[in-house]
């Protein structure tokens, strides 16, 4: 076979991790017994706002997206982040990832190492954490650390991490005490409808793939409803691939914690399938899927996570653009594109992170932007049309006072069938985007419900 | 730099403007798939703007946007009513602010959604 065929990438790690009990009995079992702790969320250390539910990094992580991440890390494994961003098994990793819990709630647990906790969600037993350390964080340090400062981190950090990140903020609203330790779900969450039928765990979409026969894919990180401009980057970024375009497009809506003004979750899932259930994509080569994530904007880092996720789901190629999952401007707007070109060493990347030792293999695709161009009267590629002041910017905010307006959007904005799933969940909610109803709602209700398991 | 707003125009609002002089300001978006008129902010009322709505930025258009349904709504009543695209018709919105918010704080919980089948 050519040297020119790429095949699919293993897991990151080299095997994907899959910590879930299956058998009820068992799960039973594991879970008899020990001290019981409710899974709480992250409330925003100011206002009292949910901004991140832990029981969504369990889920990836026991599901594999994070592969070979275990569990809540150690203190060490926390410090080796911060610092070079690998695990102490030296595979490259973004973000500390752990379980922490008040003072007061330590106190009332009263484990130690070497303890299982159980872990309840929404009053039903969900998973179990073997306790291998305890130890206190500073939160606020940890929330610099991990998104980096302009002294530090000068190649891509622009201004100081504040209060107006949403990621700095989830790190800054930890609770104190950590309990590090293997997560093992044992009694399998299900997904409430949209999302159950794009819940596609690493393996299976691995196994998905060769059901399709992909050997290449491409992946699209979305929190968006997809416009036509979406729909544009994703054709022509899989034009990419190795002696032929990639075989098919892989959609994961990462899906957390909402802000006010974000479209809801449900329209953001069912709004990407629109794009090949109306033709736009062949279905045979677009799969729409989700992570469970609540986003960290952190831009380079959060790219890095992507990479992750996607390979350990068997993409080949990622598409990248400006501003990668960036919010305001304390990232360099390509910092996304000189981490998978030229590395960062301020973050422990004097390379790209497909050229060092335990790094990634998936295949970055830096895409720049599409728009609008009324005189080659089409979507044209920034790179290639230079008619630069007739061109029309698809600026999301822009789209979203059309939506707000009532206004029905042109087929070169949106397609039709893609509107219609906004109105549909526009209707559903008496609201197009997410208000606060909304986002209280999501944050009681979250995606899944569990069965009931007595132990 | 001064920044500018879209304010879009649906087959009602461009009927509502036949006469008042400002169809040749009328611009087309998206090969005219979209019609619009551009209104210039001058800094000192784009300041008023963004404080006034903690939502409202600018996008890489250079365009304020995410303003309340609101204030485009209540923009467009100025536009007509002044018959101008002029910064007075900013300065009639902002004049107009306590209805402007009153009515944001209804839309921020529902908006009537289009009549369209889904």
């Amino acid at each position: 076979m050519s040297n020119l065929i790429i095949e699919r990438p293993l897991p990151h790690g080299g095997r994907l991790v899959e910590r879930v009990v299956r058998d009820p009995e068992i799960g039973k079992k594991m879970a008899k017994g020990c001290p019981a702790y409710d899974i709480k969320p992250t409330l925003h250390f100011e206002t009292g706002v949910p901004v991140r539910n832990v029981y969504r990094e369990i889920m990836s992580i026991c599901y594999g997206f994070f592969s070979p991440v275990e569990g809540s890390m150690t203190q060490a494994e926390v410090e080796r982040i911060l610092k070079e961003r690998r695990l102490l098994n030296e595979w490259i990793f973004p973000y500390p990832l752990v379980f922490d819990i008040s003072k007061e709630d330590y106190q009332k647990l009263g484990v130690t190492v070497g303890d299982r906790v159980l872990l309840r969600l929404k009053g039903k037993p969900f998973a179990v954490l073997d306790v291998e350390e305890v130890y206190e964080i500073d939160p606020p340090e940890l929330a610099d650390k991990t998104f980096g400062t302009p002294e530090d981190n000068p190649e891509v950090v622009r201004e100081r991490f504040d209060k107006k990140h949403p990621g700095w903020v989830i790190y800054r609203s930890l609770n104190p005490i950590v309990l590090a330790g293997k997560y093992t779900i044992i009694n399998e969450p299900k997904f409430r409808p949209p999302f159950d039928r794009f819940w596609l765990p690493p393996r299976k979409c691995r196994e998905k793939f060769d059901e399709l026969g992909w050997r290449t894919a491409i992946a699209h990180q979305t929190r968006n409803v997809p416009h036509v401009g979406h729909e544009f980057l994703m054709k022509n970024a899989a034009y990419t691939g190795d002696v032929e375009p990639c075989h098919g497009i892989l959609v994961n809506a990462i899906i957390g914690v909402k802000r006010r003004g974000d479209y809801p979750d449900e329209a953001i899932v069912e709004g990407h399938e629109a794009v090949h259930t109306g033709g736009y994509i062949k279905p045979e080569r677009h799969l729409v899927s989700i992570c469970l994530w609540d986003m960290r904007y952190g831009n380079p880092l959060e790219s890095l996570l992507h990479g992750i996720i996607r390979q350990n789901m068997g993409c080949t190629h990622h598409m990248f653009g400006r501003d990668h999952a960036a919010v305001g401007e304390y990232y360099d707007m390509y910092a996304t594109q000189i981490l998978w070109t030229k590395g960062i060493p301020s973050f422990g990347f004097d390379k790209p992170p497909t050229e060092v030792p335990y790094g990634l293999h998936i295949k970055p695709q830096n895409m720049k932007e599409f728009w609008y161009c009324p005189k080659c009267g089409e979507i044209a590629y920034s790179d290639n049309c230079n008619h630069t002041k007739e061109k029309q910017k698809f600026s999301g905010s822009f789209i979203r006072g059309m939506v707000a307006e009532g206004i029905f959007p042109p087929g070169v904005i949106f397609r039709p069938e893609v509107y219609k799933v906004v109105v549909k969940w526009w209707k559903h909610f008496g609201y197009p985007f997410c208000n606060e109803k909304y986002v209280k709602e999501k944050e009681k209700n979250l995606e899944v419900d569990l069965p009931d398991m007595d132990i | 730099m001064a920044h500018f707003m879209v304010l879009l125009l649906d087959e009602k609002r461009l009927n509502a403007l036949k006469g008042s002089g400002l169809e040749d300001k009328i611009i087309d978006l998206f090969g005219g798939a979209l019609k619009g008129l551009n209104i210039e902010v001058p800094e000192e009322l784009e300041k008023k703007i963004m404080e006034e709505f903690a939502s409202a930025r600018i996008d890489s258009r250079g365009a304020i946007t995410d303003v309340p349904v609101a204030f485009n709504r209540t923009l467009f009543e100025e536009v007509a009513k002044q018959k101008s695209i002029g910064p007075e018709v900013i300065e009639g919105v902002l004049n107009r602010i306590n209805e402007v918010k009153e009515a944001a704080a209804k839309e921020s919980e529902y908006l009537p959604p289009p009549d369209i089948e889904v």
